[in-house]
């Protein structure tokens, strides 16, 4: 019988575990998670905004599920390290230190908040929220507090702010350079700053803060040389690849700093994979291995894993990173590629802006958007796109996912796009980087797997 | 599927008694002025949406290839079997949310309390019992209607026929349009 030891008890770590036992009806899976429980880490805003008050509130991948396909989880319990030689893991935890064997591993430890360097960022005050009791002193600390300042410019920053303004507080947005700068274009990161901005988040842009101040705790920051005084301060700076345990046993990182690993999901040692918030992974059209920490990616990437570990010879086309939210009112999409993702992986874009034909809701039976963009590559085949709207923005939402995925030709996407009833213009903005053509693109095998694992799952 | 829910927008007042009866099947408290209290607020799955000047209560379409079904990267959007409709299993979202990005319909949505994704299911424990939707049975004109595929496909064949009727009568004057035209002359 085939032993498959998972570390890590998230998205990642459990959709590998379940993928290793419908791959395998007969292996032994153990998944070790340092949580007291599985849940989704997206319900951490609820937490924050007084939904829910404890970590099951959001719970995941229950006794239940995992009874179904005969996993066994330890938790809470933390593996210390990995015995490549042996081919065992260290656990500890339940009172206990134990040797696990394991004919294959997954490595699935996710990712840890990114503290920037800020002189005072160490004060007591300082507060991060990738973890539920992270964000449970966040909930302690805000009980009394009025104002809060949040600092990053992703879309978990922006909903921890928001859930901080629904308790009643006055929160400031800190972004050193833009919001959603990794995946939306400047000129719609300006547009949702404005927009934020008037629905009451009170945006500090342009630069960091240069001081976290106050005589053992927090009790103000300094931006522009403007001092704030707040209780509160939220780091929400994205997160860093938890590696130190697959670099003690001397599995290699990629240049992102993050696992290495080939389209199986391998890493540079035999039988140990990895996925998830702590793994690089193959983007879509560029085949390129790339730091994507998102829980879409990282499940799908673990399915592959899981399945391999239990013998599988499974295999990723690449991934397409796609991510929706809504934020203070606005609908934001963003699909595939933006101008600083492509430049990562070398990609030539050209940037153009896509403009619904009514804007605002006065068409409200459409569906709009505010502003649109369309990236495609050298050779005319949509790479990216992005759009904000405050009125059903998924009817072209959609759309938009299939021709980034399928990489479709932007001449003939645009005809149908453009119905008889609606009517499309683009103008074109900016090309960017270097020109090095991309294969592979208008492939949906990714999306084709995925399915064939449901269905396995299914029977 | 072998049924749907199918809407009259020629009967809809937009009186929103759908989403109330949706919010309400969905609280915690199933009754109205509990309902009303509880944090967060009870989530309607289905809405009354304002197109030009229609009301039109949509709902998921429980589409037969559904992009839902198709991107959920855990298998948490499934069909218990095709004439099922389409739901999402909690205990397998990570609230990744794609299954929002592909929807032509916007129907899915953010669950407020633990962020897993919700969605209309038809009142698939209801059905099962040989019950209507609440959304069908709330609707005091009868503008929301579940019915089988074979109903719909009659009617449709009516229409279709009368429409033809309508229209070869149209050159000979036998009926309908044309009469009518020429006597407004
Ligand atoms: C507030 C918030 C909102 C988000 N919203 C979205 C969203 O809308 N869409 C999206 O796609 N993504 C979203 N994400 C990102 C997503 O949650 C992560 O990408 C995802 O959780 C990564 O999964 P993972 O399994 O790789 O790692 P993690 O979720 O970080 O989990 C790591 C696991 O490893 C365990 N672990 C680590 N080290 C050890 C050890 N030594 N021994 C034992 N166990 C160990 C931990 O206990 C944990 O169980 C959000 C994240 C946050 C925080």
């Amino acid at each position: 019988m085939r032993k498959v030891v998972v570390i890590g008890g998230s998205a990642a770590g459990m959709m590998a575990a379940i993928s290793a036992a419908v791959y395998d009806s007969n292996a032994d899976v153990t998944v070790v998670s340092r949580d007291l429980t599985a849940y989704r880490r997206p319900g951490i805003p609820a937490l924050v905004a007084g939904y829910i008050s404890d970590p099951a509130g959001a719970g995941v991948f229950a006794g239940e599920t995992l009874g179904q396909y005969k996993i066994r989880l330890i938790c809470p319990a933390e593996v210390t390290n990995i015995n490549v030689k042996t081919k065992t893991v260290s656990v500890q935890g339940e009172g206990k230190i134990q040797e696990l064997g394991f004919d294959s591993a997954v490595i699935a430890t996710g990712g840890y908040p990114i503290i920037p360097k800020i002189p005072g960022s160490e004060k007591k005050g300082v507060y991060t929220f990738t973890t539920f009791e992270g964000a449970q002193e966040i909930v302690e600390a805000t009980r009394e507090a009025e104002t809060a300042v949040v600092v990053g410019a992703g879309f978990v920053a922006l909903e921890i702010a928001e859930s901080l303004m629904h308790k009643g507080l006055d929160v400031y947005f800190n972004v050193r350079s833009r919001i959603l700068r990794k995946i939306v274009e400047p000129d719609v990161s300006e547009f949702l700053s404005r927009r934020f901005d008037k629905s009451g988040l009170k945006m500090l842009i342009g630069e960091a803060i240069s001081e976290v101040g106050g005589a053992g705790s927090v009790e103000y920051v300094v931006h522009k040389s403007k001092k704030i005084s707040t209780k509160v301060v939220i780091m929400g700076t994205g997160v860093k690849p938890s590696v130190s345990l697959a670099e003690k046993c001397g599995i290699a990182l990629g240049s992102s700093g993050a696992i290495k690993v080939d389209n199986r999901m391998q890493t540079s040692v035999a039988d140990i994979y990895a996925a998830g918030d702590c793994a690089e992974s193959p983007d879509l059209g560029t085949g390129r291995f790339v730091y994507s920490p998102v829980g879409s990616i990282g499940a799908m990437a673990g399915r592959i894993a899981g399945a391999n570990a239990a013998g599988g010879n499974e295999e990723s086309k690449g991934f397409l990173r796609a991510q929706t939210d809504e934020i203070l009112g606005m609908q934001i999409f963003s699909i595939g590629h933006s101008t600083t993702t492509a430049k990562e992986v070398n990609l030539a874009v050209t940037v153009r802006d896509l403009r619904a034909p009514v804007s605002g809701q006065d068409d409200r039976g459409a569906g709009s958007f505010e502003t649109g963009k369309l990236l495609t590559d050298i050779d005319n085949r949509i790479v990216g796109a992005q759009l904000v709207s405050v009125y059903h923005g998924s009817q072209y939402a959609w759309q938009l996912y299939q021709a980034v995925l399928r990489g479709k030709d932007r001449e003939k996407f645009l005809k149908e796009f453009n119905s008889p009833r609606r009517k499309f213009t683009e103008t074109m903005l900016a090309t960017a980087g270097s020109t090095i053509s991309v294969e592979n693109v208008g492939d949906d095998n990714a999306l084709r797997w995925q399915n064939k694992l449901c269905q396995k799952q299914e029977q | 599927m072998d049924k749907i829910i199918i809407v009259d927008i020629e009967k809809c007042l937009a009186c929103k008694s759908c989403e109330i009866a949706c919010a309400l099947a969905h609280s915690r408290s199933k009754i109205l002025s509990e309902a009303a209290q509880e944090s967060p607020k009870p989530q309607r799955m289905m809405a009354v949406e304002a197109a030009g000047e229609y009301g039109v209560p949509i709902q998921c379409r429980h589409c037969e290839s559904a992009p839902c079904i198709e991107i959920c990267p855990t298998g948490a959007i499934h069909r218990e079997d095709e004439q099922s409709p389409v739901v999402v299993e909690a205990d397998l979202c990570i609230g990744c949310k794609l299954c929002m990005l592909v929807c032509p319909f916007g129907v899915l949505k953010i669950g407020k309390e633990g962020r897993a994704i919700i969605k209309c299911d038809m009142c698939y424990e209801r059905l099962k019992e040989g019950m209507v939707p609440e959304c069908v049975e709330a609707c005091p004109t009868g503008a929301i209607k579940l019915v089988s595929l074979e109903e719909v496909t009659k009617s449709r064949r009516k229409e279709a026929s009368e429409q033809i009727v309508r229209e070869s009568g149209s050159g000979k004057g036998r009926q309908g349009k044309a009469k009518r035209v020429k006597g407004g002359k």
